[in-house]
């Protein structure tokens, strides 16, 4: 019984990982780009979480709202200002503009709000639900749904809508897309903010239940990135998948060897995926 | 036989940009390679410099299988390419730029070097040998580009739409360029829009249309050809003809 | 670059500068600066073959270092030997590492490479950590007194300057032999163009792997010099994110792919690292991240080529003719 919660709580968390990294993904598949700055966008939605309730004694409802628009904002300015000018230079410019910028968030972040972890008061979502004998927490069980409710959200807006198309049209062909009237840089800001929203709010939907500090942006970028790497660069079902699937290994890693290895565990998969099966499961190399 | 390939087809998914296409090359000829637009002839023409691997078929030059072969062994075994659009190094210089294709056979910088000043004399760039690559206009980096693959002494050239946006002065100097390349023994392929370029250089064309090689020939037969023609205009051509 | 009248005085103007320095400025802190400097330089000019040159961008170089500064380190305090042992041992496992690093990675696009970097060196750190044979989270410690010149445990700075300097021109020869010929132009090319190199016959995958291996050499020197030196060592001063985020800060800043870039950035920003240190006070590590972390962006958004390339746009043509290749 204790095992199907470890588990289960590994899958739930899982979702959130597949939300974030789903807007790594997202960035991935349309530009050929990779954020190394994506696990502070987390961590930022985390912390915004945290000022919602310290000032404005929000809920997660308007916390998780608030981290979405503020990551979505702070997504279309980076764009502006920053990636899509390194975006025509050279490999070294484009590696060093996120790879700074995460130096550059994370140790703001210490600055500002020290390194202590940090964790929300007590919310509505407290308490734990007994189903069938596994007993989750409340808000853990919530934000996991909501976590895969919003990452299959985000599949069905890039494949069933209109801008959707947009988006992807920009990703297939450039030039194309230019011939057809949409606006690439319009859509590629557009991405940007998406993936900074997705990663905002899975941040303040783990804010719910586990302490963090800024040092946690480093680890959830690894993820997701070795999310991304296992389900495929591109592929947003993909990223649900390993994202799942991570977690669910994290957690028995953690569970059967101690709870150390809930980070080398992560870590060392990325490596063997490297070496064993760099295209992932369902995507392109 | 210095290049054959034998249907040769190129899938992406479900669409097949190439089907069973076919070309065979002497050592010493120039083959002309046409076709509207999305023709297939680019990914086709891409599959014989092995930046493409055929899903169907087989490619042989000189004896050697290199279907598979990436396009650095395509290299090395004698077969070289330009890019349509022009890849030359941009931050290094023009005469660095042709070392690059030099060292392939010339391991020495000395040797190299010295190879590379007398390529770029064949192709008119002396001049401009310390000038960066950047500086070159389009004209130019093509014909950087093409100097580039002369110095890995290549038997096979593809040049993929080397002549393409030049003017008409520009164009005599690169045909005549081309011829004196050819004069030197080296075999040509070209992908080429241009007629005029078609009809001078080439002694043999091969026409692409959605994937197929739908004509082959002398290129005065190739261009009366219906099939040819309506290809290129379209079947509205044939009720327009009585005006002819 | 050939060796032009002018090329070859400024040559010489900067190997006296260097080689003075400690003598004019004679006091410890000046000394320590220049030391840290020059090792500083070491790392960063080791990081230039393959991530300034060839254009594989590595941020977990730390992977080397920590290696290199482990190694003299571990055979001293194991079986008493002289940590120069080490040196040579943490050589070859950097190059295997290398090997292993480089191989997969280099199949794929770039951006692969630089996240494995990062994953492999945090692998290293923390699974260095929890291993007691190599001190665990305490680190390891080397001769606290000299049992003699090999110990290489000097009381003044004095001659590491000159040990580091010697090591540096070392390498800076090299990379300058690698520039002149056939390696350097591929390296270059792959940098630039990765596709056209490949039509030219250039065996990429190859050539980024043998620069990898060269850089990773010259990595774990500069990590053994830095815990004989200090003789101390442990995780995060080894195989930490920081060091790596060092090497490369001061390689763009100065210049990467350029010959004495990464001096130039070491010049500049090691200097202004003990100064902002001393500004933010002891806890001001947090402020100098941001500061690194900003000067970064700014590199990537304006000048990637460093500060020699804004020399180059910025100076009067004539001066750059005169200079031409």
């Amino acid at each position: 019984m204790l095992f199907l919660q470890v588990i289960v709580g590994g899958l739930l968390l899982g979702a959130i990982y597949a939300l974030f990294s789903s807007g790594l993904t997202l960035i991935w598949g349309m530009m050929n780009f990779i954020n190394f700055a994506h696990g502070e966008f987390v961590m930022l939605g985390m912390y915004a979480a945290l000022l919602v309730v310290v000032w404005l004694n929000g809920g997660p409802a308007v916390f998780g709202l608030a981290a979405a628009i503020a990551l979505f904002v702070l997504g279309v300015i980076i764009y502006s200002s920053l990636i899509r000018h390194v975006m025509r230079g050279p490999m070294l410019a484009q590696i060093l503009s996120t790879f700074g910028l995460a130096l550059l968030l994370r140790y703001t972040a210490f600055f500002i709000f020290s390194a202590n972890f940090v964790s929300l008061p007590q919310n509505s979502l407290s308490g734990t639900v007994d189903i069938g004998g596994i007993l989750m927490p409340l808000a853990q069980l919530v934000a996991g749904i909501i976590a895969i409710a919003l990452t299959i959200a985000l599949h069905f807006m890039l494949t069933r809508t209109t801008i959707g198309s947009k988006l992807l049209a920009v990703s297939e062909d450039r030039n194309a897309a230019m011939l057809m009237g949409i606006k690439p840089n319009r859509m590629q800001a557009l991405a940007w903010g998406l993936s900074a929203g997705a990663a905002g709010i899975a941040g303040a939907l783990m804010a719910i239940s586990y302490p963090w500090s800024p040092s946690v942006g480093e680890t959830f970028g690894l993820t997701a990135f070795v999310v991304v790497a296992l389900g495929g660069f591109g592929s947003v079902p993909g990223a649900l998948y390993a994202g799942l699937i991570i977690g669910l290994i994290q957690a028995v890693s953690a569970f059967w060897l101690g709870p150390i290895y809930k980070d080398i565990v992560v870590y060392a998969l990325f490596v063997a995926l490297l070496w064993l099966r760099p295209q992932g499961l369902m995507g392109k190399a | 036989m210095l290049l054959e390939a034998q249907a040769v087809s190129k899938a992406f998914g479900n669409f097949r940009a190439v089907s069973d296409a076919d070309i065979s090359v002497d050592t010493g000829e120039i083959i002309g390679l046409i076709g509207p637009n999305g023709a297939g002839k680019s990914t086709f023409f891409n599959c014989l410099a092995g930046d493409a691997t055929p899903t169907g078929g087989r490619i042989i030059f000189a004896d050697q299988d290199v279907t598979n072969a990436s396009p650095e062994a395509h290299a090395r075994l004698g077969i070289g390419r330009t890019f349509q659009v022009p890849a030359t190094f941009e931050d290094m210089s023009v005469l660095d730029n042709v070392m690059v294709g030099a060292f392939l056979r010339h391991p020495h910088r000395n040797d190299a070097r010295e190879h590379a000043l007398r390529t770029l004399e064949l192709t008119g760039l002396k001049a401009q040998a310390h000038q960066g690559a950047r500086s070159l206009g389009t004209p130019g980096r093509k014909r950087l580009e093409i100097a580039r693959v002369l110095a890995t002494d290549p038997r096979l050239m593809l040049l993929d739409e080397a002549l393409a946006g030049l003017t008409p002065t520009e164009l005599q100097d690169a045909i005549k360029l081309v011829r004196r390349i050819h004069e030197m023994g080296v075999t040509l392929v070209i992908v080429e829009h241009i007629m005029e370029v078609i009809m001078t250089l080439t002694r043999r064309v091969l026409v692409f249309n959605q994937g197929h090689v739908i004509a082959s020939g002398k290129p005065e037969d190739v261009v009366k050809d219906e099939t040819v023609i309506t290809a290129y205009l379209g079947h509205g051509h044939r009720r327009r003809r009585g005006d002819a | 670059m050939t060796k032009t009248p002018a090329f070859r005085s400024k040559i010489l103007v900067l190997s006296v500068c260097l080689l003075i320095f400690p003598l004019v400025f004679s006091d410890a802190f000046y000394r320590d600066i220049g030391v840290t400097v020059i090792l500083a330089a070491i790392s960063a000019s080791a990081w230039n073959i393959v991530g300034g040159y060839a254009g594989q961008v590595s941020v977990g170089h730390s992977m080397f270092y920590g290696i290199g500064a482990y190694t003299p380190l571990l055979f001293y305090q194991l079986w008493g030997w002289s940590p120069m042992v080490g040196i040579p041992i943490g050589i070859i496992l950097s190059i295997v590492l290398a090997i292993i690093v480089g191989t997969p990675t280099f199949r794929l696009t770039g951006h692969y490479f630089s996240m494995a970097t990062i994953a492999v060196a945090e692998l290293i750190r923390i699974f260095t950590g929890t291993w007691d044979f190599v001190g665990a989270a305490i680190g390891l410690q080397g001769p606290a007194t000299a049992r003699g010149w090999w110990d290489l445990t000097f009381r003044g700075e004095l001659p590491y300057y000159y040990i580091f300097l010697g090591v540096l021109a070392v390498l800076l020869y090299v990379t300058y032999a690698v520039e002149q010929r056939k390696f350097g132009y591929y390296l270059r090319a792959i940098k630039t163009g990765e596709r056209a190199a490949r039509s030219l016959g250039v065996p990429v995958r190859q050539t980024k792997i043998k620069a990898l291996m060269l850089s990773a050499a010259f990595t774990s020197i500069a990590g053994s010099l830095y815990s004989i030196k200090t003789g101390f060592i442990d995780p995060e001063s080894g195989f930490g994110i920081l060091v790596s985020v060092q090497m490369v800060i001061i390689a763009a800043l100065g210049g990467a792919g350029t010959l004495f870039g990464p001096l130039l950035g070491a010049i500049i920003l090691v200097p202004l690292q003990t100064a902002t240190n001393t500004w933010f006070g002891g806890g001001g590590s947090g402020l100098t991240y941001i500061f690194y972390g900003g000067i970064i962006v700014l590199i990537a958004r304006f000048e990637p080529g460093g500060l020699f390339e804004l020399w180059d746009r910025i100076a009067p043509a004539r001066w750059r003719r005169s200079h031409a290749a």
